[in-house]
This record gives C-alpha cells, sequence and structure tokens, in this order.
C-alpha cells in the first residue's frame, strides 16, 4: 500500500466518531451528558521540573525565602477576573484572566519527576503491561491533523517516552525540534542545498527510484513525501523572521520564540503542539526550584508570563484563540514553606495546572486550595478529569475506547471534564 | 598459546587468598583484593590478594571481568582494593612523577608513600552538591598541566604529582587504589570504575611523560600514546575475559554433557521426521528445500483452477487483510469470543456459541458474520467496541459471500519458484544477515573471484566464524527480552545492562540451553552485564511476573501478558499461570497486588458480557509452580536440573529439556523467521494465535537443533544454506509467500541500515561515551555507563524527561533519531515477540534525506573513508562503478553509471588540492575541554556547553581541504542520492 498522506493518515479517519459510535463504545457511561467543546487546537506548554503555584498562578499570603517563612515569594497582583489573584511577575497574564482558567486542585501521589511526568502526559501510572500513549498523541490519533498535508503533532523539546504514541503506534507520534533556529529533525537540511545542487541530487536518486519491487516503490514515494514537506510550503512555517520584529520582541527569549512558532503551526494546520519550557539558563534548576534554584525563579516567571500572555493576545488578534487551546502542565507543584537552601520541595498533592482560550467558559480559577496551597479545600480535579476536559474541549469523547492489543483502554482512566468550563 | 598463560595468572575462585607478590622481573604484578578492605574511607592493612594478572606498564583502565558459574559477569566486593607493583629502575635524578586514578590511590616507592589522591567521593557528592548536579561549572579550572602535550585528565579522576629523587637502583614501586568505594550515608558504592589509573613519570630536563614501566616497554602518557597503548590492551583484555569464561564452563562441563547425553537418548527414544523425497522439478540444497517443495508439490495438486473467475473477490488479498485488522484479536486461535473461530473455513462455516455457522456461501443475507457488520444494536455490531467497518469494506465481504465465500489454502499466485537469487544479491543479504553490515569491497572481490560451484557455503561459513555475528543479533534479543538500562534515575521496567552477557553468550555461541539457563538463573551482577540484571523491573511491584511474560513469550511461545491483572480473553493463560511462573522465578511464593487487578463491576458495567475475568484477588499469595505441563512433565527437573532444589534450575531445566519439544520448536522458528522473513508460526512470540504452516519442517528443524547441541549456529547454518533462502525476492510480494516459494525484500533492520551507512562510507562510528555521569559522581544504583559504542546496538536512552539540554548527549542523539524512525527503541520496558514489524513513515524518507547524522556521513571530512578513496589514481569510470560495489553492492546501470561519470568527470583531473592550507594554529594557550556530566548539569555554563556541543554535533567535521570544494560538491551531491537509494531500506 502507498501511503501518500502524513504519519496520521488513518487517524484522519478515525476523527470522524459518531455520537452512536461512543455510545457502544461504552455503553455503561452517561454519554449524553458529556459536554463537547469546538478547540480545534492545541498548545500544550511544558514546564519541566515542577512549577510552583504558589510563586505563580494559586498565590496566598506573603512570605519569604531569605527569611523561610512560608507563603508566596512575590507580590500578588489583582487579574481581571474578580477575586482571583495572580503574582506580580505573572502580571501581564494577569490582565487576560477571563481567557484563562486555572485548575488549582489538581492531584496525585507521584513526587519522582519522571513517573509524575509519564503520569501528567499519559494519565496513567507505568504500567508493566502497556505503554500509554500522550494525550497529544491521542488527540492525534482521534482528529488527525487540521490539514491533511502536515503532520498533526510537533514537538518543540526534547523526545522521550512520556511525549510518544505507546501502543498507538509510532504513525501517531511526534515530529520535534529541540530549537528553534535549527528546524524540525529531518525537514531542514544542515548544510546549505543550493537549487543546483539540490537538482544535482535528486536527478540522480530519480535513476535509483525506478525500481520495480513494490516494497521499494512505495518507500520512493514516501520520499516524494518527505521531500514536499520539506519544501517551501511547511517549512515557511518556521521562518520566524517574517514575524513583525514587535511581536517577537513581545514574546520574548527561545521560550517566546517556541510559543511564537506554535502559533504559526496551528496556522499551518497542525493539530497539537507541545512545547518544552524548560531551558533552564536563567536559573541552572529550570522549574526544579529546589535550594539556590529558587533565587532566579523570578525571571523565569516573568518569561513565562510574556510569552504565555503574548500568545493570547496573539491568537486572539488572528481570530484563533476560540479554536486554540492552550494548556500549561508540569508534573507537580511545591509548597509554600522554604527547604534549608531557600528553594522548594515537590507537592504533588495539590497544584496548578491552566487553560486558556479553546472557546472554554473560562474564570478566572477554579478549585479552592488552604492558605499555603497545600491542600484542596473544594473541587479536586484529578488529571484523569484534567485530560478528560481537554479531550472535551477538542471534540473527543474521552470515555471512548482505544485498543491496546486485545485490551480496550478507555482516552482517560474515568476522567470526568470540568462541566463548569462548558458553555 | 597465549591462552593458557592467563589461565595461570588469574585465579579468580582460589580458596585460599594469595599473599602479595614480590614483584616479578619486567612486569607489572596486578593484584586485586576483595577481602579485608575497610567500608570506610581509609586504606586497608590486610587486605588479602583474591586475583593476580600481569601488565606491562603502569597503565590501567578496566579490569578483566570476574566471572562465576558457567562464565557469567559478576561484581566484586565493594570496596576492593587494586595494587599495581614492580621493579623500576629510574635513571639517577630528580624525575616528576604523577598518580592519576579514579579512586582514591597512593603510590608507594621502597613501601613509602611518595604520592596520595584524597578519599574526596562523599565531600563532591554531599559538600559541592553532585547529587542534586550542582557542582560548580569551575570546579574544572583546577587541573594540572604539565607540559605541551600533557595528557589531561579525563573527568572523574583525582590526580596528583611531585617530584622525587631517584639513586639509579631498582626500586619497588607499588601502586594502589580502591574501587567501588561506598557513599557513606546511603552505603551505595560508587560504581567500580578505574578511570585512568597510572603512574607516569617526565625525567629531569625533558616536558616528555612516560607510562611509568619496569621492562622494555615504552607507553608515551600523551593522548596520542594513550589511544594505541587502550586499544591495544582492549584486545588483550577481550582475549582474557574470553579465556575465563571458558575455564568457568569447562568447570561445569560434567554436568553439561549430561544433558547432551540425555538429550542425545531422548532423540533416539523418539520418532525421527521423516524427510520427503523431493518432487519432480524441484531444486534442493538440503532437507528443507525436501519439505518445502513436498508441501508445494501437494497444494499445487490440490489447487482447484475453476475456484478463480477473474473478477472474483481474491479472499487473501481483499478478505483476510480485513479480518485480520478487525476480527483475529477475538476471532482467531484457540481461546476466541462466542467460540467463534474466524481463522479457518471449517471453523468459520461451522459457527460459534450464539449464531450457527457464521457463513452460508453464495447466501449473504444469511450469514450472521455480515448482519453482525450491519447492524445498527451496538450490543449486537461487530467489531465490538470500536468503529464499524467501512461500507465499501461491508460492500467486499458482501461480494465474497455471495460468489460462494471462496477460501483457498494459499495465496494463488505463489505456486512458482524464484531462481536462486544472483551472486552480489546474495552477498548482501547473506552479510547483512550474519553480521548486520553490507559487504566491502574487498569482501565482494574475493567472493566474485571464487568460481568453485560452493562458493556460496563457503561464504556462509566465513560469516558464521565472523565474531561481528554477535552484533547482529543484540538488537533482537534486546527487544525479545526487554533490556532496558538507562542512564540516570530508573523509569518503568528498567533492567541491569544484561546486553554484555548476551553479547558474549553470542561470541561464545553458547548452545541455546545454557544461555536460557544462565539466563533464568539471574546470577552474576546486576548493575554491571551480568544475567542478574534481567532479573531487575525498576518502578513495577511485581517484577518476576513481568520477567514471567518474557520468558513464556521468549522460549515457549506463549503470550500471558494479559494475565498480570486478569485472565487473558483470547489466549488460554489464567492469571495463576503467570503468578506460578513468578513464583518460581522469585524462589518464593508471590502476593497478587491490588495494581495486578482490576476492578470486576468496572468489567460488567454495560450490559454485555465482561470480556475478562479475574480469577485471583488481589492479596492471593501463588507458590511456585510449573504452570506448562503440556510441554513437559514437572517430574522431569528432579532429574535434568542441577540443583533441582532452586526453583530457577528448576524452571530452567523444564524450559530446556529436551522432552520439551516447545523450546525447541520456538528456538529454531525464530531463527527461521529471522532468515526466512516469515516463521513458520507467524508469531514468534505467541503461537497460540497462528496455525503451523509447516510442522513437519518445523518438528524436523527443532530435532536438529538438539541434535547439534542446541546450535545456533548450526541451525542458521542450516537455513542459509537452503535453496529456499537464496532464492531471488519476487517484486510483486511485500511479505514471503507462505509456502516459501519467493522471499519477498525485507525491511532493514535499523541497526543494519545505520551500521551499514557507516561501514559503507569508512566515516568512523564516532559519539560520546554513552553515559550521563560522565565523572562517575553518583552512586552506581542511580548511574550507569555503557561505555564507547562502536556499533549502533550500544547506544542507550538518554530519557531527557527534564527537557535539560545538559542532560543530552547529541551526537548519540543524532544517531538515536535515526535508530528510532527504522523501529529500534532506546527504552524498551516491554519486550518484542520477534523482529520488529516497523511500517515505513516519512520520518524515514526525511531523516536520511536531511538529518545530522546522514549530514556527516555525506560530507568528505578528513576523517571519512571515502575522502581516502576518491583521492585514488583511478579513471572516473572505474570510481563510479567501485562506488556502486561499496554502497550498493552492484554495478551501476548503464544509465546510472554515464549519469554519475557525467557529473565527476568535469574537474576530476584537478580534484586533489596538492598542498592545502596548514590547519589553523590553536587560539591561545592549551586548556583542558570542559565536560558536562549530572554533578553539574543544573549550571548554566552546563547547558551552554552543551548546547555548543548540540551545535557542533549538528555541523560535524568540517570537509576536508584536500579537495577542490566545487568537485567535492559534486561528488558529496552524487554520494547523497547513492545513500537516498530506496534499496538501502530492505534487505533483497
Amino acid at each position: 500500500m502507498n501511503r501518500r498522506t502524513f504519519l496520521s493518515h488513518a487517524a484522519t479517519a478515525a476523527a470522524a466518531a459518531t455520537l452512536p459510535g461512543l455510545l457502544r463504545a461504552n455503553p455503561g457511561a452517561q454519554v449524553l451528558s458529556l459536554p463537547k467543546g469546538k478547540a480545534e487546537h492545541c498548545i500544550f506548554i511544558w514546564l519541566g521540573g515542577g512549577m510552583s503555584q504558589i510563586d505563580t498562578f494559586d498565590p496566598k499570603k506573603r512570605g519569604s525565602s531569605k527569611t523561610r517563612t512560608a507563603g508566596t515569594d512575590y507580590d500578588l497582583v489583582d487579574t481581571a477576573v474578580p477575586g482571583v489573584k495572580f503574582t506580580e511577575p505573572m502580571a501581564k497574564s494577569a490582565r487576560l484572566a477571563e481567557q484563562i482558567t486555572v485548575v488549582r486542585t489538581v492531584h496525585h501521589t507521584i513526587g519522582e519527576h519522571g513517573l509524575a511526568t509519564n503520569f501528567v502526559h499519559t494519565g496513567r501510572p507505568v504500567s508493566g503491561s502497556t505503554i500509554y500513549p500522550s494525550f497529544g498523541s491521542i488527540i492525534a490519533h482521534e482528529r488527525g491533523a487540521v490539514y491533511e498535508k502536515v503532520p498533526a503533532y510537533l514537538l518543540i523539546g526534547y523526545p522521550n517516552v512520556s511525549r510518544g504514541p505507546g501502543f498507538l503506534g509510532p504513525k501517531h507520534g511526534y515530529i520535534y525540534l529541540t530549537d528553534t533556529e535549527s528546524g524540525p529533525a529531518g525537514f531542514s537540511p544542515v548544510d546549505r542545498i543550493d537549487g543546483e545542487r539540490a537538482q544535482r541530487r535528486q536527478s540522480t536518486l530519480k535513476l535509483l527510484q525506478g525500481r520495480e519491487e513494490e516494497s521499494l516503490s512505495s518507500y520512493a514515494e514516501l520520499q516524494r513525501e518527505a521531500l514536499r514537506l520539506a519544501g517551501p510550503d511547511f517549512m515557511r512555517t518556521f521562518k520566524l523572521d517574517q514575524e513583525p520584529a514587535a511581536l517577537r520582541q513581545a514574546y520574548g527569549g527561545e521560550f517566546g520564540q517556541r510559543c511564537l512558532l506554535s502559533r504559526r503551526l496551528v496556522q499551518a494546520g497542525v493539530r497539537f503542539i507541545e512545547v518544552s519550557h524548560n531551558l533552564n539558563f536563567i536559573n541552572g534548576a529550570g522549574w526544579d526550584t529546589h535550594n539556590a534554584g529558587h533565587q532566579n525563579q523570578y525571571g523565569l516567571v516573568q518569561e513565562l508570563d510574556s510569552a504565555f500572555s503574548t500568545l493570547i493576545t496573539d491568537l486572539q488578534d488572528k481570530k484563533l484563540l476560540d479554536k486554540t487551546l492552550i494548556v500549561i502542565g508540569t508534573e507537580f507543584g511545591r509548597p509554600g514553606s522554604f527547604d534549608a537552601g531557600g528553594g522548594r520541595g515537590h507537592q504533588e498533592r495539590s497544584f496548578s495546572l491552566i487553560l486558556a482560550g479553546g472557546g472554554l467558559k473560562h474564570r478566572g480559577a477554579y478549585g479552592v486550595t488552604d492558605d499555603l496551597s497545600a491542600k484542596i479545600v473544594e473541587n479536586r480535579v484529578s488529571v484523569p478529569d484534567f485530560h478528560a476536559t481537554i479531550h472535551a474541549a477538542m471534540g473527543i469523547d474521552p470515555t471512548k475506547n482505544l485498543g491496546a492489543g486485545s485490551r480496550p483502554v478507555p482516552i482517560t482512566d474515568g476522567g470526568k471534564p470540568i462541566t463548569a468550563l462548558f458553555a | 598459546m597465549v591462552r593458557l598463560v592467563f589461565v595461570l595468572c588469574l585465579a579468580a575462585t582460589a580458596a585460599v587468598p594469595l599473599r602479595s607478590a614480590v614483584p616479578a622481573a619486567g612486569v607489572v604484578t596486578v593484584e586485586i583484593c576483595e577481602e579485608g578492605v575497610p567500608k570506610d574511607a581509609t586504606w586497608p592493612t590486610e587486605a588479602k590478594v583474591t586475583e593476580r594478572y600481569t601488565e606491562d606498564v603502569f597503565g590501567l583502565f578496566e579490569l578483566p571481568h570476574k566471572y562465576v558459574g558457567t562464565g557469567v559477569r559478576a561484581d566484586r566486593a565493594f570496596p576492593s582494593l587494586v595494587r599495581a607493583s614492580a621493579t623500576v629502575q629510574l635513571p639517577a635524578g630528580k624525575h616528576r612523577v604523577l598518580l592519576r586514578s579514579r579512586g582514591p590511590a597512593r603510590l608507594l616507592v621502597e613501601g613509602k608513600t611518595v604520592l596520595e589522591t584524597p578519599f574526596d567521593h562523599a565531600r563532591i557528592y554531599t559538600t559541592l552538591r553532585a547529587v542534586g548536579g550542582e557542582v560548580l561549572f569551575n570546579e574544572q579550572d583546577k587541573y594540572l598541566n604539565l607540559g605541551p602535550d600533557f595528557r589531561f585528565a579525563p573527568p572523574g579522576n583525582r590526580e596528583t604529582w611531585a617530584t622525587l629523587e631517584f639513586s639509579g637502583a631498582p626500586q619497588t614501586v607499588v601502586l594502589e587504589t580502591l574501587i567501588g568505594v561506598l557513599e557513606p550515608r546511603s552505603k551505595t558504592p560508587f560504581r567500580p570504575e578505574l578511570g585512568e589509573t597510572v603512574a607516569a613519570f617526565s625525567p629531569a630536563g625533558s616536558e616528555t611523560w612516560y607510562l611509568l614501566s619496569p621492562g622494555t616497554r615504552t607507553v608515551r602518557y600523551t593522548d596520542e600514546g594513550w589511544a594505541a597503548y587502550e586499544a591495544e590492551r582492549r584486545l588483550r583484555l577481550e582475549t582474557m575475559n574470553t579465556a575465563a569464561r571458558a575455564t568457568r564452563r569447562a568447570e561445569h562441563a560434567g554436568y553439561w554433557n549430561r544433558r547432551r547425553d540425555a538429550a542425545r537418548a531422548y532423540l533416539q527414544a523418539t520418532r525421527e521426521e521423516p524427510v520427503p523425497s523431493l518432487p519432480p522439478g524441484f531444486p534442493a540444497h538440503n532437507a528443507i528445500d525436501h519439505f518445502l517443495a513436498a508441501r508445494i508439490a501437494k497444494v499445487a495438486a490440490d489447487y482447484d483452477p475453476k475456484a478463480a473467475k477473474p473478477g472474483s473477490v481474491d479472499f487473501h488479498r481483499e478478505i483476510k487483510p480485513l479480518f485480520e485488522a478487525k476480527c483475529y484479536q477475538c476471532h482467531q486461535g484457540a481461546k476466541v469470543k462466542g467460540g467463534l473461530r474466524l481463522d479457518l473455513r471449517t471453523e468459520a462455516l461451522a459457527g460459534g456459541n450464539a449464531d450457527g455457522p457464521a457463513l452460508v456461501p453464495h447466501q449473504p443475507a444469511k450469514s450472521p458474520l455480515l448482519q453482525r457488520l450491519l447492524t445498527t444494536d451496538p450490543d449486537e455490531r461487530m467489531p465490538a467496541m470500536s468503529d464499524p467497518l467501512a461500507a465499501a469494506d461491508i460492500e467486499l465481504v458482501r461480494r465474497w459471500i455471495a460468489e460462494g465465500a471462496v477460501w483457498p489454502d494459499f495465496a494463488r499466485q505463489s505456486l512458482a519458484l524464484t531462481p536462486p537469487a544472483d551472486d552480489l544479491t546474495f552477498l548482501r543479504r547473506v552479510t547483512l544477515d550474519t553480521i548486520g553490515l553490507v559487504p566491502t569491497e574487498a569482501e565482494i572481490a574475493a567472493f566474485r573471484a571464487d568460481r568453485s560451484p560452493d562458493r556460496r557455503t563457503k561464504v556462509i561459513d566465513r560469516l558464521l566464524a565472523d565474531p561481528r555475528w554477535a552484533d547482529q543479533w543484540m538488537g533482537y534479543w534486546m527487544d525479545v527480552l526487554a533490556e532496558n538500562p538507562n542512564l540516570i534515575n530508573p523509569t518503568l521496567n528498567n533492567t541491569g545492562p544484561f546486553r554484555w552477557w548476551i553479547h558474549e553468550s553470542l561470541r561464545d555461541n553458547k548452545p541455546l540451553d545454557l544461555f536460557v539457563t544462565e539466563l533464568l538463573r539471574l546470577e552474576g551482577s546486576d548493575r554491571f552485564g551480568g544475567p542478574a540484571g534481567f532479573g531487575v523491573a525498576s518502578q513495577n511491584d511485581v517484577p518476576m511476573a513481568a520477567k514471567g511474560v518474557i520468558v513464556s513469550s521468549a522460549f515457549l511461545g506463549v503470550e500471558m501478558k494479559c494475565a498480570r491483572c486478569h485472565d487473558s480473553p483470547t489466549h488460554t493463560s489464567k492469571q495463576k499461570d503467570l503468578f506460578s511462573l513468578a513464583a518460581l522465578l522469585a524462589q518464593k511464593p508471590v502476593k497478587v497486588p491490588t495494581t495486578s487487578s482490576v476492578p470486576m463491576d468496572h468489567l460488567t458495567a454495560g450490559g454485555r458480557k465482561a470480556l475478562v475475568e479475574v480469577t485471583l484477588p488481589p492479596g492471593s499469595e501463588v507458590a511456585p509452580a510449573w504452570p506448562f505441563a503440556a510441554f513437559c512433565d514437572e517430574q522431569t527437573a528432579a532429574t535434568l536440573a542441577e540443583q533441582p532444589d532452586n526453583t530457577r534450575d528448576r524452571l530452567a531445566a523444564l524450559i530446556t529439556a529436551p522432552q520439551n519439544e516447545r523450546f525447541a520448536q520456538v528456538m529454531a522458528n525464530r531463527i527461521w523467521e529471522r532468515f526466512m522473513g516469515r516463521g513458520i508460526v507467524e508469531l514468534p512470540g505467541d503461537w497460540e494465535k497462528a496455525s503451523v504452516s509447516h510442522p513437519e519442517l518445523l518438528r524436523w528443524l527443532a530435532r536438529e537443533l538438539v541434535r547439534s547441541g542446541y546450535d545456533l549456529k548450526a541451525m542458521a547454518r542450516l537455513i542459509l544454506t537452503s535453496h529456499a533462502y537464496q532464492r531471488a525476492v519476487d517484486p510483486a510480494l511485500s511479505a514471503p509467500s507462505p509456502l516459501f516459494t519467493a522471499p519477498a525484500p525485507r525491511r532493514i533492520g535499523a541497526e543494519q541500515l545505520v551500521d551499514s551507512l557507516f561501514a559503507a562510507t569508512g566515516k568512523p562510528f564516532s559519539v560520546e561515551p554513552v553515559v550521563i555521569d560522565l565523572d562517575s559522581a553518583r552512586p552506581m544504583n542511580v548511574s550507569i555507563d555503557l561505555g564507547i559504542a562502536r556499533r549502533a546496538w550500544m547506544l542507550g536512552s538518554t530519557s531527557n524527561e527534564r527537557d535539560r539540554p545538559s542532560l543530552s548527549l547529541p551526537r548519540n542523539q543524532a544517531i538515536g533519531e535515526v535508530l528510532e524512525v527504522f523501529g529500534w527503541r532506546a527504552e524498551r520496558p516491554d519486550a518484542i515477540g520477534g523482529t520488529r514489524r516497523v511500517e515505513g513513515n516519512v520520518l524515514q524518507p526525511a531523516l536520511i534525506a536531511n538529518g545530522t547524522m546522514m549530514s556527516w556521513l555525506v560530507r568528505l571530512s578528513d576523517d571519512h573513508g571515502l575522502t581516502r578513496f576518491v583521492l585514488e589514481d583511478q579513471a572516473v569510470e572505474t570510481l563510479v562503478d567501485r562506488l556502486y560495489l561499496r554502497l550498493l553492492t552492484r554495478l551501476p546501470s548503464a544509465r546510472e553509471k554515464a549519469h554519475a561519470v557525467g557529473l565527476l568527470k568535469p574537474g576530476y583531473a584537478n580534484r586533489e588540492v596538492k598542498t592545502p592550507p596548514p590547519p589553523a594554529p590553536p587560539a591561545g594557550p592549551r586548556t583542558r575541554p570542559k565536560y558536562v556530566s549530572w554533578s553539574n548539569h543544573m549550571s548554566p555554563e552546563a547547558n551552554l556547553e552543551r548546547v555548543e556541543q548540540n551545535s557542533a554535533a549538528r555541523r560535524g567535521e568540517p570537509p576536508t581541504a584536500r579537495l577542490e570544494p566545487g568537485w567535492r560538491e559534486r561528488f558529496e551531491d552524487v554520494l547523497w542520492a547513492l545513500l537516498n537509494a530506496p534499496e538501502w531500506t530492505h534487505v533483497m
């Protein structure tokens, strides 16, 4: 079989999930009450290391890392939503809080980075027998690319299993790039190959592509597909210098540029983009702000604020915000108290994940934690619930079964969407 | 000859500790002391020598491995003392002396300590905060620079020096170092590595450094001098290790000879499988061809040409793929849903429990199979729990039934044999299949020059004796046994790096029954390459259940994955079977944890009958028991096992017993599948789901395997020499014909492709050491060093879950990304049943066209093999011919040749730059290169350094100045095209 279309060719077929189909998939579930959003794209910003919710999106009484006094280490600011506060380094995003919901009551029980990263990406504890797909791969699998001729799932960051397609198979994996300069691996040549050289290469290759074996001719077909993708149509998406200088500046440094690239990828028809933030240049530790890592966290938060707020307004300007769900994820949060080195440890029993845009009924914040954001007071949200909310926003039924060998696996592990966010 | 000497030198199991040796003349005596070494950071006073061998000079980087049992790597005590002593005579005068090593070390001259490096592992780990990766980058500014070509200390070595006065008389020099010292708080050892343990000196008035030598050997301690010395010593270490393994195995010869006798006796007592006579007109090289031909002749005789009307639906082409995709998960094999099998026509006609016959030929309306596809009732519709079939597919099924549901045994077009593949195609195929590389020009020339009728068999024998045979099997066993070491913190199902045990087993061509026995005994080192590493499954609450799933599938073809949590819906294995097996491996009863279960109310929700059943409630305890009585009587272990009281040994004996015909058949089928592209049983790790296409052949092969002493190479030789293996591919086939009339092009394995690309171009396979903890600052439970990779299988996963540039390995990544799109897995938390099934995807040609690794291979740098090649004095036409042979193992077609010559002829005469500009002198003084390791990875400078390394990796080596750039670029363009040729992607 020749597969002329992109990696997720088969996924587009699966996208046409019908309500009767869903009913049959899990007759026991109350399918009719499931909310269904209209988002077309998802940008998933990943803050590896464990973002401190108390210093960003769920601030509490003022504390001090200098004196090891528990509490938020920065001043608080009001947001556009009455009663909801962010910290001062998040001030730009605070003004956009009507487009944002901070889900403040996410929780799980895993305090180790790798395992928690896997859990927040897949919604399931690691299993000895099944490799679960990331929700990015699930969305790519269920909905395919928006435009058939582009990949469904792009990753700006390092490849790893947590981000991968698991049992869905490599077709539903990502194409990745580790920095915005070099472009996606496999689609941007290392050496500049000008027209004459490219022509010479292709003319020589052409003679080698005419083999009669069916397996070889279908590979040659894939070669032509790769050549098309490496061509100007898709690759111009990666040319950030086509953007106005002021906009690029507003997005900020490499992380901001990644967010800008994500917006361009949305415009190009990519369904799901994961953007990793943790370059750990600003403070070494990235978001894993133990000890001294905390001292320069302020700059890190500011960088996030600039990029996140600019992404929201930019998508708004391009009339894409309602179609594009922005998610900020991290493996866990951090406690309100400080460690001996003036930083913060890990806190998985209560932390914040963030949703913005995507046509949801935003409310600034959802769920309430106690006075040090250490305990959940109301509206607990599990990671499967959070995933169910994302899937529902993307028009995907979170109870639908995926096949893993002979075993049906529901898209989320019993997750229920946060109905308050759906109009 | 050499071997004998080493055997005498090594005394690994000496019951009586050796006394410290008086230095022998002319050599360095190396002693290893496992006993009497204190656990705290002090020097031993009464260490007992447990092993001894000799070296030429005071330069150590790795000890010979310690082997236990039948020859598996084991750990030495943590810590152990290594002492190198010799009588050294230096000229009278004041000389500079250097001591360097990874562990704490001291140098004694005539019993007096003259140099000493500190016990500072704990200080670096805790005080400097290597534990969290927070060692300051400028810690690296402290290093010794003692001369213009002085070799800087590699990462993680301690060093000190002094000027010492020597009398000119022979003096006793002793170097002592500790390996595997303990981290004081956790009491966990650091990796027991030597780093570069050397004593060197620089004679008075000189700036040159030499390794201290008691004899005639002189080794300059410079980068080049050390590299040559290390390469030479590595070969010697390998010889020593091989000899040591042979010694261990010989100690158990008595038992294994009895096993051979038992196998022979069993063969004698049981029916031989008669080899059918060859039907007329069929070619045959050996018995395999007789079996295959007899089957083809029979199918041809039974074939009814009337059944195939032109234009009618073709079952094998159109219906079977649908069934495979949509029905066979539940309706194939011994255990099926609703009692309905759709893998055999007779079964489909007989029907299942609910509907009666599933098929009524010519009557679609009366065929429940079709009606189940059409109904809108969600409880009735098939396939259950997933999307309905596309309307076009349903129509196809309707037409097929209306036409009479014609269901021939084999696809029609596959009854004619293809002729033997031509010589060069055969050579490329067999070389890839045995050593994982394409043949070299020399190998091609030798083969073409040999006109003897048995030249193919000679090639096969040469390849079977090639040590690289082991490399070609590595990826396979690492997949099947889920070898999964992680370089840093454990993730799911990490194992030890038992790849080294697999590799040594293949190098030794260990009999397969011994191979399995060693694996299941789980002896030796868990973190440094023994089979004990297989017994580990990090983050898994019942590791032995995970291992049970792997073992049953790998060696018995029994898939038990589902049985971890419930009785399998589609396999006969029960949860209890798996936990009994787990208990055999655990050597004690195993408790079923709640995570290994599913709530029953969950399963029955919704009305449909539960697909699965949980028969072992969480908390149940399951005792060790052999769950496969059908394959072998449990009593067999009592007489066959070496230690019948040991449950692991019992398990090994029961799996590998000659009575267990299933084992030999599974192994024979695995070998067959690898070479033939299709199993006699199609899923080598799951026999329940497929029928046996050639039961007599399989039985015969299995008996031959037993007869050969479970010899993998003997079985390979049988298959490779058969006519069936050597036939030309059928270009129309995408999978080999089930009758083995013709092979199909087989997708090349990821490692075969990458290794061959490097080998064919002559570009060095050069990546960073496969280790994140480069300076050995982390305890051994959270760091693994996979060393210097020379073949693709040796790479590992960096698992950079934290997105830290500092934790990446850019050159590993550049190769790993290519390997991965062709099916290699950096992480193997679960096993693959057999040969990987990889689909084509667009990233494959993309990375071959534009990836970083390929840019290294295409650019003619000074170290590139083709740079030397194009500079040879030869006609451009010859160059093109040789290039095609070298890369594609064939001559170019007339068109291809004319095209390439046309591109390369202009400027060919002047391609060489006779006097290339000299390389730019280094800017500024020589400094020790900075390194990034776990210990310092949190520092911003470490990230910047690694980002620079990443750019450097992406840039690759610069183009050579010895070639005129315009011509070089044209050659590179031709090379690019040849490396992108689709024929690289398949074994033809």
